[in-house]
């Protein structure tokens, strides 16, 4: 009689475990960071963090619209304005000084727009990234005239964000593929402010494109989004062969591994 | 031009403030607190009452006629209790947010209809200086 020997299984990343080492942390070298009180640049597979002296001062992500598109879009700040104090500033916090200084904009507007672009973009740089994690020291430290955010309070903000989207509606899929709108079984009430999502929606665009063209932030409108594929309105572009014309199904199999991080952090997070 | 803290710590001057807060009403974060918030957490007390700020702004029974003007369609919410009021004032921003100012204020000392009027002032200096 011939054995058979079944091969090895193949390595793969063990993810259950990969999961529960960054429960506690979101990054823990974020967190190793703040705790040096670190001055420099975090640079994530989907944003960049700026701390000064363990603070969280500046966030940039590719999926959120920065400082200068929420105040440019709706003309609170004419847009040359803005370069030129961009381009006379070395950074972001500078520019912001330099408007101020020039008294181009009131001050509570300029610290609004700020913290909502930086938990925006802290979002997206803090979530769950394939590439470790890479940081450059700076110099000096520069806490600008700008509120700074503790590393921990964008953490828990950031968990409780993720939370909030998997509650409105557990698929992630509409966060960044391209949007297609769907013919509900019922029509169900649209606000005002996704009305204007909806109307974006055009096969093409994906949630954070359609959050810079409204020069809105990135997560308001994945909470738009969400809530609108929920009422069975809009939903990701289908990939390759297209599936036959069912409507999103919706009882949902909760084998996504996603889901079970999300139902731990909302344990982790009920239980602080 | 006053900034967030400024803002808050004025609100807290009105008789009988016991705490204030700016929040976000899509998300429920508090982008600035001050003073105490019923039962001392003053995340939960932004969470929960964002979700009561959201229904407000969002559902077509509270709006005004005008509601496609770009402004916020709701003033102010007020809730009343045995011991303390709650206003919640939207703010109305010239760039694309959803932040209110969020007084508490106990009934004894407090006069509502003066909070009312000076938080509504507040929420116009914090954007427009």
């Amino acid at each position: 009689m011939t054995m058979i020997e079944t091969p090895p299984p193949l390595p793969v990343r063990d993810r259950a475990t990969a999961q529960d080492r960054t429960a506690g942390a979101l990054s823990p070298m974020l967190r190793r960071l703040a705790e040096d009180q670190a001055t420099g640049v975090l640079v994530r597979e989907h944003g960049t963090l700026h701390l000064a002296e363990g603070r969280v001062v500046h966030a940039e992500s590719p999926h959120a619209p920065g400082l200068d598109v929420l105040l440019t879009a709706h003309g609170t700040l004419a847009t040359a304005a803005w370069q030129r104090a961009a381009g006379q500033a070395e950074g972001p916090a500078d520019a912001a000084r330099l408007l101020l200084d020039a008294r181009l904009l009131p001050e509570g507007a300029l610290e609004l727009c700020h913290l909502d672009a930086l938990y925006d973009a802290g979002y997206f740089a803090l979530s769950p990234s394939s590439t470790p994690g890479r940081f450059r020291y700076a110099r000096a430290p520069r806490l600008g005239p700008l509120p700074s955010v503790p590393v921990i309070a964008l953490e828990r903000e950031t968990l409780r964000r993720r939370l909030l989207l998997h509650r409105l509606w557990p698929d992630p899929a509409t966060d960044s593929a391209p949007l297609i709108r769907a013919d509900p079984a019922a029509t169900a009430p649209v606000t005002p402010r996704q009305r204007a999502v909806l109307d974006r929606v055009d096969g093409v665009r994906s949630a954070p494109e359609i959050a810079r063209n409204l020069g809105r932030q990135a997560f308001h409108t994945l909470v738009d989004v969400r809530r609108l594929a929920a009422a069975g309105l809009l939903g990701p572009v289908p990939t390759a062969p297209a599936p036959p014309p069912v409507p999103p199904a919706p009882p949902l199999t909760v084998t996504d591994p996603d889901i079970a991080l999300l139902k731990r952090l909302r344990d982790a997070l009920e239980a602080l | 031009m006053p900034g967030i803290d400024e803002c808050l710590l004025e609100a807290m001057r009105l008789p009988g403030a016991r705490g204030a807060a700016l929040v976000d009403w899509t998300s429920g974060l508090a982008l600035g607190t001050v003073g105490d918030a019923p039962g001392g957490d003053h995340e939960t007390t932004a969470a929960e009452a964002a979700e009561l700020a959201r229904l407000a702004a969002e559902h077509g029974a509270f709006a005004a006629g005008d509601a496609e003007d770009g402004g916020p369609p709701v003033e102010d919410v007020i809730v009343s209790n045995h011991d303390s009021y709650h206003l919640l004032r939207f703010v109305d921003t010239s760039f694309d947010s959803s932040v209110f100012l969020h007084l508490w204020l106990g009934r004894e000392e407090g006069n509502l209809a003066l909070a009312r009027i000076r938080l509504g002032e507040m929420a116009a200096r914090l954007v427009l200086g």
